[in-house]
């Protein structure tokens, strides 16, 4: 099927077999896969012949049909998918900010530091508000009080929580409202600073109001951060990201700017998940 | 739709609207199938509550009972005198504890001298006896041989050489002499050569082990004395044994010498209390009558309301009038009190007149014991002949003010009667003299091993169940988790007896390993102790703490972890910081349920804590672990068969239970406030 409109894609290729034939990386190329396989269970491949750029600076969202790998994906950015014992790349390269991730000499630990991420189900620590966002700087062995309250403080502003939580660091993270949650993950993942926040599916277990309060969120903190979203609602993709990429089946069908991809796809089977005929 | 068109099974039916909503199938009195399966259920669910609630009652009723008994049986105490006798045997008994304390650190003074010959020679002992045990059958027939040999010469002796018809008889016997020395000869080389054999073999070869062994350079010595002595040809002491035995006696002698102040104050110390003494046996003989006829007076008043009772309940006239008459010839006499209680009070001046000289007697005698002594044996004594002399000094304080304000018509109170079961320090049962119920030396018993089981078990099972669950590989948890919880599947007497016969004498042998000296309560003399069976109860308790803890970690959402991971957090980070502090309620709740397991586990103990009623003697500090001790469980298990129903042993066994069940009450009530506690976090 991907043969026969192969013309269309214009920043990506997806031939089957591979030939790489990407885009040069320019400098503000953060993330580079490289005609990506990957399998769960060796034999399956689940992505077939990704290969995309992702540009600094940008919200990149991935949509696409339950099941069409785009959260698997993600999850290779991060390499959170060491988790399952027989998951692996089995073609292709992953390349972040110019170091294939997959190395042996790669440091998962500092990837993670690098690019952050925040899942669907909002789950703060059982721990206070503070210490939530702290979290991750006192990992690093960061034991300095003022670093901590500066960090803290910097990361709840941008995550727009600071005005709701400030009276109340000390209190349980449990204790908030699902959105405000969200936000507080939010806010625990930049507390590291990260280059890179990927996020799945950040708002699909919010209300339409705290989804927009996320939404706003997104697009503000793309000034400082390189962030990359999964979304099954393709209304919000159009409203927070600048380019997105189309997933069916395990193959990245098409990728360009948000745009382009909802008014004028490339490819045919684009266009239909986009208009509702199909997904 | 047709209301009367007939459509698949449904019945055709004039009030359609009526047809759908009602109801359907079994119906009696209005209750329908589920509704009876509901209340089956529901029936089972409240009948274990009203067994719950009748077995509390009964148990209340049983052990409360217990307190107005008791109460009668300290009256009588009182009453009888020996509670008054009683007070100065216990100044009587202080002043033992001290006396034999002080006494064992003589000798180990004394013996400390000769010491390497006496382990020389006990090494030679242990030696020959191994030997013999070795080589006793060969011993046996060589022995055989000889009687026979002995038997031969006899016949020799009483046949005449000169009679004509023995002559065939003697050449007989002379020629079954001649084989018998001849097989004599042959069987001391085989003997000989079989003791050189065994001497090389382990077995043989046991000298004693860590402080115990002789020093190297006496066994070459030491094995030419054995094999020496061994060989059946000789029956004198080999010269170098012989000689030891005389240079142990000097040096023993020697040292006598050289303690003989130690001990003419150990002389001295005995001396003073003597006349005590003997007031003491005398006057707690008359209290012995006196409680005999108290017993005779309440045993009188429970026949008499026998009878009474028997009488109501027969039908037969005659029968009854029997029983009556029996009833009436019973006569329930109060005894004089005040008689019987006038010796006592006779004593009191005497007992003063007694105590005064022995306390500062004493007190300058304690002073004379020596200061340093070589032996660790000695010095562990002496340090607790002080505590036993400032216990001595309190009793006498404490007594001469009980004696001196003693009245046999004082009250008992009611909460005498509570608190002298709650905080007695003594149980003794079945004794003639006065029994006393109190649960101090059981409560202590099973706290001690509680706790011990609980410091074993608590770090194993956590850790293990944190390994488990979060960082070993699927493949080691597929084998290490049944393996741990199949433990909990070992009938707990089959862990008794390994209890004793292995983990007990492995434990007694690894406590007389040397460089484990400085281990509190080692070397230990007993295979029964505190620690054996809190190891044992700790091993019984990891299943229970590792399968809740597990399954607390279990219950954190995965995605507490995914997230901590996603932070850049190590594994072990993430255990540590986000997992076990989360599920920390549910490990609590754990161990607190493992307590439960362990105060109320009754086999084990029964089997493998030496069942020693006695408070454990705290002097030694954390070496009291090295005693044997008895627990709550265990003297239910033990007594409540042998006591007749109702008495008042048998109540007190009950009021134990009850004692163990608000104990499993409160740690299982705390369990759950724990755990609702930290859930709303």
């Amino acid at each position: 099927m991907s043969d026969e409109t192969r013309e269309g894609s214009l920043s990506t290729d997806e031939t089957p077999g591979g030939s790489s034939a990407v885009a040069p990386a320019t400098a503000d190329t953060v993330i580079e896969v490289d005609d990506v396989n990957f399998a769960y269970v060796k034999g399956k491949d689940v992505l077939r012949d990704i290969s995309m750029q992702i540009n600094k600076g940008q919200v990149t969202a991935f949509i696409g049909p339950s099941g069409c790998g785009k959260s698997t994906l993600l999850r290779c950015l991060n390499r959170m998918n060491d988790l399952i014992p027989t998951a692996e790349i089995t073609k292709g390269e992953i390349r972040i900010l110019g170091t294939d991730i997959y190395d042996p000499s790669v440091d998962v630990i500092e990837l993670r530091k690098h690019v952050g991420m925040v899942f669907q189900k909002y789950n703060p620590f059982p721990k206070s508000i503070y210490e939530n966002v702290a979290f991750g700087l006192r990992i690093q062995g960061i034991k300095s009080k003022s670093v901590l309250d500066e960090a803290v403080e910097r990361s709840l502003k941008l995550a727009g929580l600071w005005e709701e939580v400030k009276d109340r660091l000390d209190s349980s993270g449990l204790g908030l409202s699902g959105g405000q949650q969200q936000r507080l993950c939010i806010a625990r993942t930049i507390a590291v600073q990260p280059k890179i926040v990927l996020m799945d599916e950040p708002c699909s277990a919010l209300d339409p109001i705290s989804t927009t309060i996320i939404e706003e969120l997104i697009t503000q903190l793309k000034d400082e951060f390189t962030i990359v979203i999964v979304t099954h609602n393709m209304q919000q993709a159009t409203r927070v990201s600048d380019r997105t990429a189309y997933f069916y089946l395990g193959e990245l069908i098409e990728m360009d700017d948000t745009i382009k991809i909802f008014n004028n796809p490339s490819r045919k089977e684009t266009e239909d998940y986009v208009s509702g005929r199909f997904g | 739709m047709s209301q009367t068109a007939p459509t698949g099974d449904n019945k055709p039916n004039p009030e359609a609207g009526s047809v759908v909503f009602k109801r359907k199938g079994f119906q009696f009195m209005g209750l329908g199938t589920q509704d009876f399966i509901r209340f089956f259920f529901g029936g089972n669910a409240s009948l274990a509550i009203i067994i719950l609630i009748l077995i509390c009652v009964f148990l209340a009723k049983e052990a409360f009972m217990f307190f107005p008994q008791h109460h009668a049986g300290l009256k009588d105490y009182r009453q009888s005198g020996q509670e008054f006798v009683d007070y100065i045997g216990d100044e009587i008994g202080a002043h033992t504890n001290l006396y034999s304390s002080a006494n064992i650190a003589y000798f180990a003074e004394v013996n400390r001298t000769s010491r390497e010959e006496d382990d020389i020679l006990r090494a030679h002992r242990a030696v020959l006896a191994n030997l013999e045990n070795l080589t006793s059958k060969t011993w046996g027939r060589f022995e055989r041989e000889v009687d026979a040999l002995e038997d031969v010469g006899d016949d020799l002796e009483d046949l005449d050489p000169a009679k004509e018809e023995d002559q065939p008889k003697i050449a007989a016997l002379q020629e079954e002499k001649e084989r018998l020395e001849k097989e004599i000869v042959k069987f001391r080389v085989e003997l000989k050569e079989e003791v050189s054999a065994a001497i090389n073999t382990n077995e043989a070869w046991e000298l004693g082990v860590g402080s115990d062994a002789p020093p190297p350079e006496s066994l070459p010595k030491l094995r030419e004395a054995v094999l020496f002595e061994a060989s059946p040809e000789v029956d004198e002491e080999h010269p170098y044994i012989a000689e030891l035995k005389a240079v142990s006696k000097a040096k023993k002698a020697a040292a006598v010498e050289e303690f003989a102040d130690f001990k003419a104050t150990l002389k001295a110390m005995q001396d003073v209390v003597r006349p005590l003494k003997s007031l003491h046996s005398e006057i707690r003989s008359i209290a012995s009558e006196n409680k005999a006829v108290l017993v005779k007076l309440s045993t009188a008043a429970d026949r008499k309301e026998a009878w009474i009772k028997g009488a109501a309940a027969t039908k037969d006239p005659d029968e009854k009038a029997r029983m009556l008459a029996e009833a009436e010839k019973v006569v329930i006499e109060a005894p004089d009190y005040d008689a019987m209680a006038e010796p006592f009070y006779e004593v009191i001046p005497e007992h003063a007149a007694l105590i005064a000289p022995i306390d500062t007697e004493m007190a300058v005698l304690f002073q004379q014991l020596p200061d340093k002594v070589e032996t660790r044996s000695a010095h562990e004594n002496l340090k607790r002949a002080k505590v036993y002399y400032d216990r001595f000094v309190k009793t006498v304080a404490e007594n001469r003010e009980n004696i001196k304000g003693w009245s046999h018509e004082k009250p008992v109170s009611a909460v005498e009667s509570v608190s002298s079961f709650l905080f007695g320090r003594d149980w003794i049962t079945n004794s003639s003299w006065h029994d006393v119920y109190g649960l101090l030396p059981i409560f202590t018993g099973s706290l001690l091993i509680s706790i011990i089981a609980l410091v074993v078990a608590v770090p194993f099972a956590v850790s293990a169940a944190i390994y488990v669950n979060q960082l070993a590989p699927l493949r080691e948890q597929n084998f290490v988790k049944p393996a741990i919880e199949f433990i909990e599947a070992i009938p707990s007497v089959v862990l008794g007896f390994f209890g004793i016969l292995v983990f007990g004498e492995t434990l007694r042998v690894v406590s007389q390993v040397e460089w484990l000296q400085w281990v509190p309560g080692f070397p230990m003399a007993e295979r029964l102790t505190i620690l054996n069976a809190g190891l044992l109860l700790a091993f019984m308790a990891i299943p229970t703490i590792f399968t809740l803890t597990e399954d607390a970690l279990n219950n954190i959402p995965q995605a507490l972890t995914e997230n901590s991971l996603a932070m850049g957090a190590s594994k072990l980070q993430t255990v540590f910081r986000v997992v076990v502090p989360t599920a920390v309620s549910g490990i609590i709740a754990a161990v607190l349920l493992g307590f439960g397991r362990i105060i109320g586990e009754t086999m084990v103990v029964l089997l493998v804590a030496g069942n020693k009623i006695k408070i454990p003697d705290f002097t030694e500090g954390i070496g009291v672990i090295a005693q044997p001790t008895h627990t709550m469980t265990g003297i239910i298990a033990q007594e409540l068969a042998e006591v007749d129903a109702g008495s008042l042993h048998w109540r007190a066994l009950f009021m134990v239970g009850m004692v163990l069940f608000a104990i499993s009450l409160i740690v299982n009530f705390s369990a759950q406030r724990v755990l609702k506690r930290f859930q709303k976090i």
